[in-house]
């Protein structure tokens, strides 16, 4: 079955690279937004699968839209993960205690990011 | 993903191409990157550094190491991730750091403007 992920983030060549990697590799179905609020409002509109969140965001950053998926019933659900290109242990910590499913990192290869995704969702 | 067999090869040239497409697409932003790295390193070895263009360079260098590593530009990740931490603390950089800061965003232009087609 075709998954349906959702992606957050600002960065258009990020967004765009994770998107074909997902179409293209998975066959997965992809919406995208570009903000935080953006993502809020797709995630509730189109109820995806998983959400791929990325940290550093102007406006609404990652964690704060996350909490914002949390606090809304129709959202509260989807599995979200995020993507990030910090690499310092205390950030990677104060992202997992946040209760994300799981952290990907940036630069990631295109040939497997669907695979990472999968795995940390227990996808099969 | 497993790339064993004719599918799996057919698959990945088709991304590699799509992702050259993109590469080409995004350039534009992706030298503009360059060369906010570049102006913040001409200030800081003039001494002229603004606690703006700091956080700009901070910024461009995070997007560029978050980036080119992910169009097979890992070296380019490397570097820009040095920069990236130069410019991230709150104290900037001494003049004298200006030459090999300016010969870190050299190496990372010409990785930009040389990056041959995957395909």
């Amino acid at each position: 079955m075709a998954r349906k992920i959702l992606i957050i983030d600002d960065e258009d060549d990020i967004r765009e690279v994770a998107a074909l990697s997902l179409e293209s590799v998975a066959g997965w179905e992809v919406i995208k937004a570009s903000s935080g609020a953006q993502g809020l409002a797709r995630a509730e509109e189109y109820q995806p699968d998983a959400i791929l969140l990325d940290v550093m965001m102007p406006g609404m950053d990652g964690p704060t839209t996350f909490l914002e998926l949390r606090k809304n019933q129709a959202t509260a659900g989807i599995p979200v993960l995020l993507l990030t290109a910090k690499v310092q242990g205390t950030d990677q910590r104060r992202f997992a205690d946040l209760g994300v499913e799981a952290v990907l990192f940036k630069p990631f290869d295109p040939l497997t990011l669907s695979t990472q995704i999968a795995a940390a969702l227990g996808w099969s | 993903m497993k790339t064993t067999g004719q599918s799996g090869s057919r698959t990945d040239a088709a991304l590699s191409q799509a992702m050259d497409g993109l590469w080409m697409r995004f350039l534009p932003e992706i030298k503009a990157r360059v060369t906010v790295l570049e102006a913040a390193i001409k200030a800081v070895s003039e001494g002229k550094l603004t606690g703006k263009q700091r956080e700009a360079a901070q910024a461009a260098a995070h997007k560029l190491a978050g980036v080119l590593g992910t169009f097979g530009l890992t070296r380019g990740t490397v570097l820009a991730r040095e920069l990236e931490l130069t410019f991230a603390r709150e104290s900037s950089p001494g003049s004298g750091a200006g030459a090999k800061l300016a010969e870190i965003a050299a190496e990372l232009r010409t990785m930009v403007e040389r990056r041959k087609p995957s395909a």
